[in-house]
């Protein structure tokens, strides 16, 4: 028995934690990608605000001068940059898609729900919230940043974890394990959108005179590093890491947990176990479906781009439909 | 009361710890402040990362505020104890006779005993709820009587609160951490676990469930997340493994029976244990503007579809005019003599009391009736001129809103504050249950008041808390 209201909660909670995590995961492959790329390299950080989908906001966020002290510290304009957009992604509070948001947005959807939830569940999340809360601010710096997202990151394993083995696997966990599932699938589609796009667009517009590469290899391996994938890469693939294996990987490895359609096989099994999920399986059918045209478009920055829109509108279909079925009754 | 200064609860007059509390205040002594300090610096990080909390409402907004708790334990010796328990239960068996009578035959008014018009007057008595009977006569399924200890160590109850009354979480809560910050006193004394009162309140609440219903469904009624008592809500969900619901997650649908929104459709529940207001439980019967609670509650508790505790109307009893009646209601229901005195309360409504009030109001303390977490009290030798006189006009007002009650120098106990150890003003808040039988909890919440001199406990209003050993003597010997 799951209250529509709780079960609501639940999920959201879900996306907010995964969100959390996979965000400070993005930032902190970023930052270790670019201290092994020469100065020279054109490789940013504004793209990471492309990837959360919040242009707008930053630089709205930038014009209100919110940052302003920041960047007169700042030495040049790329360390700027980077405080910029770390501060943004990472602690800003107004940016509702920070780290530090998420994890607030997490705590007070769980914070209503503490019944259904092993106690301890609740203690690792009031936990990491106090963390953020007394931290976030310092760690935009970069020699805090890795501790402070490295402790969000593994804190938001933790929390699995003890929901894995503490509480029962029944329609609560599984809307958790649904809320997951949904934002992870999301997040890899815009990893590969806006950085792997980005990737194979450097890489066309390179003419030899002007170097020899951009160091393809070490950006591919960056884009896999931050969902987690190098080694599960490595295994599978056993080969040099070339981009349109990468992405091929990131979409269609039917058992790698960030892949979309390892994604798929979790969100089928969750919606097995929930009641009468209906027309829920038809999107995530059609997200397979389109999953074989991304992958065509694998050698094309734009078409890659423009498919991974298309994979992030069936997935906002998704959860529309999860949302009109189970979550918003008697609302 | 009397000249020699407040009871201390955990030393006598001479300064040397009662016997109860020689082992804890043994303890005390030779861990220093130094490591007291500690062990309450742990403690409260312990509160943070738990997320002990409660709700305060200040500056517009609703903060999730850290408990604050004193490490240093009050301490009851078991065979008192066992004397405020009889008193508690048998307090409760003639409040729970009162309400049922006066909803339906009416007997003590009949036979003089009460007066009419106090219960026609009474802001909390429920026309809506005549006739009815719930199961056991029971009304007040879950009652928080506040006791306080005058000077001379006589125990008294000032108040009982009938209708949500809060605060047992953080009796449970209160044992968790302190078993922490003290394991080697409760490794050598016999201390009365306090853990069984979730256990007792899901059994009590099943036996109110519909005839025939063998597993009932419990949920907790909330009014959410803003609500002060919230954390004690999920609280109480979670160790009961019941279901905590908003007004809007329930529905009165079928045959009058109430059913929870789930994700599989409607799911029925039996039992609810309500941690709203009367007013607001049924906007059909009640405030119609309440979006707290359930269109068709009332048909449905009336037509014995659903168990409701406390049961609508119980806050009859919970009335500071009606409670200078409970010794009566003991002696005419159960004919007995109360086993804890009320404390001597002035009735402004009756006019030779209300004169004795306004010529001494400067000793008193002024209560409004129906207020709850010490508003609208006047304390006679603390308050300015003005306050007085505005007090004195409320009075005079309407004077079936006022008692008075002697100003009694409540009982401290040894507090830590800051670098030192200090007496502060302490009461007691035992939760007693009951339905086919009766159970008390093992001590209760004792509230502390941390500023200097301070008497107002509530914990809206600044007060601490401690944790409450019932500690047997007895049962101790063998350790030594």
């Amino acid at each position: 028995m799951l209250l529509s209201r709780v079960a609501e909660r639940i999920y959201w909670a879900a996306r907010y934690m995964e969100r959390a995590e996979d965000t400070a995961r993005i930032v902190r492959t970023h930052g270790e990608l670019l201290a092994d790329l020469p100065p020279t390299a054109r490789v940013r950080w504004e793209p990471l605000v492309m990837i959360m989908g919040s242009g707008t906001r930053y630089t709205q966020s930038q014009a209100d001068g919110r940052q302003q002290q920041s960047q007169t510290h700042a030495a040049d304009g790329h360390a700027a940059e980077e405080l910029g957009v770390v501060t943004f992604l990472v602690t800003d509070r107004v940016n509702p898609g920070s780290v530090a948001s998420c994890v607030f947005a997490a705590r007070e959807n769980l914070r209503t729900t503490r019944d259904t939830l092993p106690r301890e569940a609740w203690i690792v999340l009031n936990d990491v919230s106090l963390y953020v809360g007394s931290e976030a601010e310092r760690s935009a710096d970069r020699r805090r940043r890795d501790r402070f997202l490295s402790r969000v990151i593994a804190d938001s394993r933790r929390l699995d974890g003890v929901l894995d083995t503490a509480m029962t696997h029944d329609e609560a966990y599984v809307m958790w394990r649904l809320g997951r599932a949904i934002e992870r699938a999301d997040m890899t589609t815009r990893v590969l959108g806006v950085r792997a796009a980005a990737v194979l667009e450097l890489r066309a517009a390179t003419s030899p005179v002007e170097g020899v590469d951009d160091h393809d290899e070490v950006q591919w391996m960056g884009v896999l590093r931050s969902l987690s994938g190098l080694q599960a890469y490595q295994r599978a693939v056993r080969g040099p890491i070339e981009g349109p294996k990468v992405v091929e990987f990131l979409l269609q490895h039917p058992r790698f947990p960030r892949a979309v359609r390892g994604l798929l096989r979790e969100m089928r099994m969750a919606l097995a176990e929930l009641p009468d999920p209906g027309t829920a399986f038809d999107a995530v059918d059609r997200i397979d479906t389109q999953l074989h045209d991304a992958v065509a478009a694998s050698a094309d920055g734009a078409a890659l781009d423009a498919a991974m829109d298309a994979l992030q509108v069936t997935i906002g279909d998704l959860d529309e439909r999860i949302s009109a079925r189970y979550l918003r009754l008697g609302q | 009361m009397t000249a020699g200064g407040p009871w201390d609860e955990l030393h006598d007059e001479h300064g040397h710890p009662r016997p109860a509390a020689q082992e804890v205040m043994a303890v005390v002594e030779r861990l220093g402040v130094e490591e007291l300090r500690a062990r309450q610096a742990s403690a409260t990080a312990d509160i943070l990362t738990m997320g002990i909390t409660f709700t305060v409402y200040s500056d517009g907004a609703n903060i999730d505020r850290a408990w604050p708790f004193d490490v240093i334990p009050r301490v009851i010796e078991a065979t008192e104890w066992r004397r405020i328990e009889r008193g508690l239960v048998q307090r409760l068996r003639a409040l729970n006779m009162f309400i049922d009578d006066v909803y339906n035959d009416q007997r003590i008014i009949e036979d003089g005993v009460f007066p009419a018009d106090v219960l026609a007057d009474s802001a909390n008595y429920r026309e809506e709820c005549r006739g009815v009977h719930p199961r056991f006569g029971v009304w007040a399924h879950i009652c928080g009587s506040d006791l306080v200890r005058d000077a001379d160590g006589t125990m008294y109850v000032l108040e009982d609160n009938l209708r949500v009354p809060s605060g047992v979480s953080y009796v449970l809560e209160n044992r968790a951490v302190a078993k922490r910050a003290f394991p080697e006193v409760f490794a050598r004394q016999t201390i009365a676990p306090v853990d069984a009162y979730t256990d007792e309140l899901n059994k009590l609440l099943s036996s109110l469930a519909p005839e025939g219903i063998t597993q009932p469904a419990i949920a907790v009624l909330t009014p959410g997340i803003f609500n002060s008592a919230y954390f004690e809500h999920s609280f109480l969900a979670q160790r009961m493994g019941a279901t905590l619901v908003e007004g809007n997650d329930l529905v009165v649908s079928q045959g009058d029976r109430v059913f929870m929104r789930t994700i599989d459709g409607l799911e029925p529940v039996d039992v609810i244990y309500r941690r709203i207001d009367d007013l607001s439980l049924d906007p059909e019967v009640f405030n119609p503007e309440s979006v707290l609670g359930v269109r068709g509650l009332m048909r449905s508790w009336k037509a014995g579809k659903v168990g409701i505790a406390n049961a609508p109307g119980a806050g009859v009893a919970d009335d500071k005019v009606v409670y200078a009646w409970v010794p009566d209601m003991i002696r005419f229901y159960l004919d007995e003599e109360p086993l804890i005195p009320n404390v001597p309360t002035y009735r402004c409504l009756y006019e030779d009391e209300r004169r004795f009030v306004l010529d001494n109001a400067r000793e008193l303390v002024l209560k409004p009736a129906n207020e709850s977490g010490g508003y609208g009290i006047l304390i006679g030798n603390r308050a300015t001129d003005a306050q007085l006189r505005e007090h004195v006009r409320k009075v005079e007002e309407a004077p079936r809103n006022w008692v008075a009650q002697p100003i009694l120098d409540l009982s401290t106990a040894p507090t830590l504050c800051g670098d030192h150890i200090a007496p502060r003003h302490v009461d007691l808040r035992p939760f007693i249950l009951s339905g086919e039988s009766s159970y008390v909890t093992a001590g209760g919440l004792t509230r502390v008041a941390l500023p200097q001199g301070s008497l107002v406990v509530n914990s809206s209003q600044g007060g601490g808390s401690k944790d409450t050993w019932i500690v047997d003597l007895g049962a101790s010997w063998g350790s030594y």
